[in-house]
C-alpha cells in the first residue's frame, strides 16, 4: 500500500499526530518559559486556539463562513461574568452555563442563516456579531457597558491555569478529531463542497449545518468563559470585529480546514504579536499582510508546507499519486 | 407494479408553463428513457421528482406512498437518487470519500460502505484515482463518480440526467454497462438522454416530452418513428 | 418645521451614503462579493483630502480630485493584485471563491487601518471646508455652507455615475459583465478591464465621500467602519447589485436615521440598521425593490 494523504481519514490522522506534537511542545514550554508574563501570553494563545479551532470547524470543514466567532467568545465570557457579578455564581456554574447559552444562541443563529450562503452569510453573521456587541456595551444597567465587568479568578497559580487551559484545548482537539473521523466529518465536508449534491445523496443538511453552528458556538463560549476567569475581566472589546480578524488570520496562516492549522496559527500569531509589540507595534500590519499573501499564494497555509515536506520525505514504496497536477 | 407514478404534474415559471399535466408511471424494474428537445421540461421534471422544485399541482407517488413536496435528502433516503446534468461531486474530498458520503448518509455501516465503495470504484475503472480529490478528476471521470454515487445503496429508482453528455466513448460504455447489468438485476431507472442510439439500445420503453407535455409513451422504436415526435424534434416543416 | 429640517438633513446624509453604497453595489454586481475593505477606501479619501490640503496649503477644491484619484488608485490596485484569482481560473475556484473574497477584503481592511494608524497616527484630522459660510438658512432649514456644497457635489457625481453606467461604452460593458460574466467574455468584452474600472470607480466614490465628510467627521484610521456598515445595510436593503436600489435605499436610510436619532434611543441607533439588514436578508433576500432572480 502506498502512503497516501488524500483520504480524509488518513489526512485527519496525520494532522492529529501533528497537533498532538504541538501540544507536547507547549506542555514542555514552561520548563524554559519561567516568566509569568510569557506564560500568560501562552495562555491567551490557547484561548485564541480554541476560538480558531471552533471557527475552523464551521468555516473550514462546513464551509459556513461566519464572521461571528469573537462574538460567541464574548457571549461566553459575559454569561459567566454576569452570573458571578449579579448572583455570585461560582465558575463551576458559570462556565457550564456559558457553554449552554452560547450553544443555544449558536443553534438559533444556525437555524436563521440556513438558507444564506457566501456573501449573504458573511453579512448576516457580521451584523449579528455587531448587534451582540452593541447590545452588551449599551445595556449599561446590566453589563456596566464599556467599563466591563470584573470576574473572579479560579486558580492562584499561573501554571495551574496553563495546564488546565492546555488540557481543555487537547480535549477539544480530540473531540473534533473523533467528530471528523465519524460519518459526521464526511457530511460536514460534503456540505462545504456542494450543498445541493450533499442533499441529493441523502445528507441531512439542516441537521448538520445547525450542529456545526451549535458546536462551534459552544466551544467558543467555553473559551470565552475560561478567558474571562483567567483575565478576571470581561469587556465588549472581546467581540470586536478586529478580534474576528485575528482569529481568521490565525486559521488562514496555520491552514484552513486542517486540524493543526488553527492551533499552530494561534500560537504563532499571538506569540509573535507579543514580540512585535516590543518593536513598535507593527504586529497587525504584519499579520494582515501575511494573511493576504497566504490566502493569495499559499492556500493551505503553513500546514501546506509541512504536508509537502512529509510527502517528500515520507515512506513511498510505490510512486504515490501526486496531490498536485 | 408501479414503482413511481406521476399524476398530472404541472409547473409554471412566471407565465411560462414548464410542465403541462405530465402523467406517466415507471414500473418496478423498468428502464425508461426520457427524451425530448431542449426546453421540453425533462430537467424540470427531474428537479421536481428529486425535491429541488415543488410542483404547482399534481401528485407523485413512490411505492404507493405520496412523496410530493418532500425535501431532496428525504427523497434520497426513500431511494430516489439522481445524477445532475451539470456534474456535482465534492471537489475537495477523495473519490473514495465521495462515495462514502452517500453510503453513510443512506445508513450503511462503515465497513459495508467501504466495501461497496471499493467495488464500485473497480466497476467504474476509477481504481487509480481512488485517493485523488474529485476536483482533480477529468470531466468524464467526475461523471462516472457521480454516476457511481447513485448506486452506493441500490436505489428504488435512479434518475439520470444526461449521463452520457460530453463523455468519452469509453466512459459512456462503462456507464452503459453498469446500467445494463443493474437493469438485468431488477434496478429501476429513468434515463434522460439526447443520445438516441443509447436510448434505443438500453431502454425498452421511452417517453418523449415537448413543451412541457408528454407527447409519446410506448416502445422506444415506436416512439422514435412517431410523427409527432419527429415533428417535435425537427419542426413542422419536416412532418 | 423640525420635520422638514430632519428630512432635508437625512436626504443630505443619504447622498453621502449613496456615494459609498453604489460602489459597493457595483462591486457586488460584477464579482458577487462583498468588499469588506470598502470603509478603508472612504478612510483613504478622507486622509488624502485632509492631509494634502493641510501640508501643501492647497485649496480644498484642488485636493478633492486628489482624494478621488487616491481612492481610484487604491481600488484599481486592490482589483489588480487581489481580485484576479476570483475569475482567472474560474472553474477550479468555485468552492473557495466566497471564502477567498471574505478573507482577502477583511485582511485588507485590517492592513489599511493599521498601516495608517502607524504611519500617520491615531489622532484625528479635521478636513478644510469647501465654503467658508458656517450657516445657511433656507426657510426652516439650516446647514453649514460646506454641507450644502458637499451635498451638491455628491448629487452631481451620483448623476454622472448613473449616466456613465447606463449610457457610456464601458458602463454598458459593466452591466453586461454583471449580468453574465461568462456570456460577456464570450461576446468579446474584456471582463478583467470591466472589473478594474468598477473597482477604481468604487474606490474613487468612497474616497470622495470620505473627503466630503472629513470637515464634519474627523479623519481617523478607523473612520471607515461606520460608513461601511451603513453601506452594507443599504446594499442589502436596495437589493445586492442594484444601483438604483442602492441610491433609493441610501436616501431612505439617511432620513430614517435622522428621525431615529431624535425619536428613538441614541445608544442603540447603530443596531437598528443591522437588524434591518438581517431581516431583509432573511425575508426579502433580493432587497426591497429587487426582483427575484431564479437560479437553477
Amino acid at each position: 500500500m502506498a502512503v497516501t494523504f488524500n483520504d480524509t481519514r488518513m489526512r485527519d490522522r496525520i494532522q492529529l499526530v501533528f497537533s498532538l506534537g504541538i501540544f507536547a511542545l507547549v506542555a514542555l514550554l514552561p520548563a524554559i518559559v519561567r516568566n509569568e508574563y510569557w506564560q500568560g501570553v501562552l495562555i491567551v494563545s490557547m484561548y485564541f486556539a480554541m476560538l480558531a479551532a471552533a471557527w475552523n470547524l464551521l468555516a473550514g470543514y462546513t464551509g459556513q463562513f461566519s464572521l461571528a466567532p469573537a462574538a460567541f467568545g464574548m457571549i461566553g465570557a459575559y454569561v459567566t461574568g454576569l452570573l458571578s457579578y449579579h448572583f455570585n455564581a461560582p465558575p463551576l456554574v458559570g462556565i457550564p452555563a456559558a457553554v449552554v447559552v452560547s450553544a443555544a444562541i449558536g443553534f438559533g443563529l444556525g437555524r436563521i442563516v440556513l438558507r444564506l450562503r457566501g456573501p449573504y452569510l458573511a453579512l448576516t453573521t457580521l451584523s449579528f456579531a455587531e448587534i451582540c456587541r452593541l447590545v452588551i456595551s449599551n445595556s449599561i444597567e446590566i453589563t456596566r457597558g464599556d467599563l466591563g465587568l470584573s470576574v473572579p479568578g479560579i486558580f492562584d497559580h499561573r501554571l495551574t491555569w496553563y495546564y488546565v487551559m492546555l488540557g481543555v484545548l487537547v480535549v477539544i482537539q480530540l473531540g473534533l478529531y473523533f467528530l471528523l473521523r465519524a460519518p459526521a466529518g464526511l457530511y460536514l465536508r460534503a456540505i462545504r463542497d456542494d450543498e445541493i449534491a450533499a442533499a441529493s445523496r441523502g445528507v441531512k443538511i439542516v441537521l448538520w449545518k445547525t450542529n456545526a453552528f451549535t458546536l462551534s458556538a459552544a466551544i467558543s463560549g467555553l473559551a470565552g468563559a475560561l478567558y474571562g476567569h483567567f483575565a478576571q475581566f470581561v469587556s465588549p472589546e472581546l467581540g470586536l470585529l478586529s478580534q474576528t480578524g485575528i482569529i481568521v488570520s490565525m486559521v488562514v496562516i496555520g491552514g484552513l480546514a486542517t486540524l493543526p492549522g488553527p492551533i499552530g496559527g494561534a500560537f504563532l500569531v499571538y506569540v509573535a504579536s507579543e514580540f512585535l509589540r516590543d518593536f513598535g507595534g507593527y504586529q497587525l500590519i504584519v499579520f494582515a499582510l501575511l494573511v493576504i499573501i497566504f490566502a493569495r499564494f499559499f492556500r493551505e497555509g503553513l500546514w501546506g508546507f509541512f504536508r509537502r515536506a512529509i510527502e517528500r520525505t515520507g515512506r513511498r514504496p510505490a510512486p504515490a499519486p501526486s496531490a498536485a497536477e | 407494479m408501479a414503482c413511481l407514478s406521476i399524476d398530472s404534474v404541472s409547473k409554471f415559471f412566471g407565465g411560462h408553463k414548464a410542465l403541462d399535466d405530465v402523467t406517466f408511471s415507471v414500473n418496478e424494474g423498468e428502464l425508461v428513457g426520457l427524451i425530448g428537445p431542449n426546453g421540453s421540461g425533462k430537467t424540470t421534471l427531474l428537479n421536481i421528482l428529486s425535491g429541488y422544485l415543488s410542483a404547482d399541482s399534481g401528485d407523485i407517488v413512490l411505492d404507493g406512498r405520496p412523496i410530493t413536496g418532500l425535501r431532496p435528502e428525504a427523497l434520497a433516503r426513500l431511494g430516489v437518487l439522481r445524477m445532475f446534468q451539470l456534474t456535482r461531486v465534492f471537489p475537495r474530498m477523495s473519490v473514495l470519500d465521495n462515495l462514502l458520503v452517500t453510503g453513510s448518509a443512506l445508513g450503511l455501516p462503515e465497513a459495508e460502505a467501504d466495501g461497496r465503495a471499493r467495488e464500485l470504484i473497480e466497476d467504474l475503472t476509477l481504481t487509480r484515482m481512488m485517493h485523488l480529490d474529485a476536483g482533480q478528476l477529468s470531466g468524464g471521470q467526475r461523471k462516472l463518480l457521480e454516476f457511481g454515487s447513485c448506486f452506493m445503496v441500490p436505489p428504488r429508482i435512479a434518475l439520470l440526467d444526461e449521463p452520457f453528455a460530453a463523455v468519452h466513448p469509453t466512459m459512456k460504455e462503462i456507464m452503459a454497462g453498469v446500467i445494463r447489468r443493474r437493469h438485468a438485476a431488477g434496478q429501476t431507472f429513468l434515463l434522460v438522454s439526447h443520445d438516441m442510439p443509447v436510448i434505443v439500445e438500453l431502454c425498452p420503453r421511452a417517453i418523449c416530452m415537448n413543451a412541457g407535455a408528454v407527447i409519446a409513451d410506448e416502445k422506444t422504436r415506436a416512439v422514435l418513428t412517431d410523427p409527432v415526435v419527429i415533428e417535435a424534434y425537427l419542426g413542422e416543416a419536416a412532418a | 418645521m423640525l420635520l422638514i429640517d430632519l428630512t432635508v438633513n437625512g436626504l443630505i446624509i443619504g447622498l453621502f451614503y449613496a456615494l459609498m453604497a453604489i460602489g459597493l453595489s457595483l462591486i457586488f454586481g460584477i464579482l458577487r462579493i462583498v468588499n469588506f475593505a470598502h470603509g478603508e477606501f472612504y478612510m483613504i479619501g478622507a486622509y488624502a483630502y485632509t492631509l494634502i490640503a493641510l501640508f501643501f496649503g492647497i485649496s480644498p477644491w484642488l485636493t478633492l480630485p486628489c482624494a478621488f484619484i487616491a481612492g481610484m488608485a487604491l481600488g484599481w490596485a486592490t482589483e489588480r493584485l487581489l481580485m484576479r484569482p476570483l475569475y482567472s481560473g474560474y472553474a477550479s475556484w468555485g468552492v473557495m471563491k466566497d471564502e477567498y473574497a471574505v478573507i482577502i477584503t477583511f485582511a485588507l481592511s485590517l492592513l489599511l487601518i493599521n498601516l495608517v494608524d502607524k504611519v500617520i497616527g491615531p489622532n484625528g484630522y479635521r478636513g478644510p471646508s469647501l465654503v467658508a459660510t458656517t450657516r445657511v438658512e433656507i426657510g426652516p432649514f439650516m446647514a453649514s455652507g460646506h454641507r450644502l456644497m458637499a451635498a451638491g457635489i455628491a448629487l452631481l457625481v451620483l448623476i454622472a455615475v448613473g449616466l456613465f453606467v447606463r449610457y457610456s461604452y464601458w458602463g454598458r460593458q459593466i452591466q453586461a459583465v454583471a449580468q453574465n460574466r461568462l456570456g460577456a467574455s464570450l461576446a468579446g468584452i474584456d471582463t478583467a478591464k470591466a472589473s478594474s474600472i468598477v473597482f477604481a470607480l468604487s474606490g474613487g466614490l468612497a474616497a470622495l465621500a470620505g473627503a466630503l465628510l472629513s470637515p464634519i467627521i474627523n479623519a481617523t484610521p478607523d473612520v471607515g467602519a461606520f460608513p461601511a456598515v451603513k453601506s452594507y445595510v443599504i446594499v442589502v436593503l436596495g437589493g445586492m447589485g442594484s444601483i438604483p436600489g442602492a441610491a433609493v435605499a441610501s436616501l431612505i436610510l439617511g432620513v430614517l436615521e435622522s428621525f431615529g436619532a431624535v425619536y428613538i434611543s441614541y445608544g442603540y441607533r447603530d443596531t437598528f440598521g443591522l437588524v434591518i439588514l438581517i431581516l431583509v436578508l432573511l425575508f426579502r433576500p433580493h432587497g426591497l425593490f429587487g426582483e427575484r432572480s431564479r437560479e437553477v
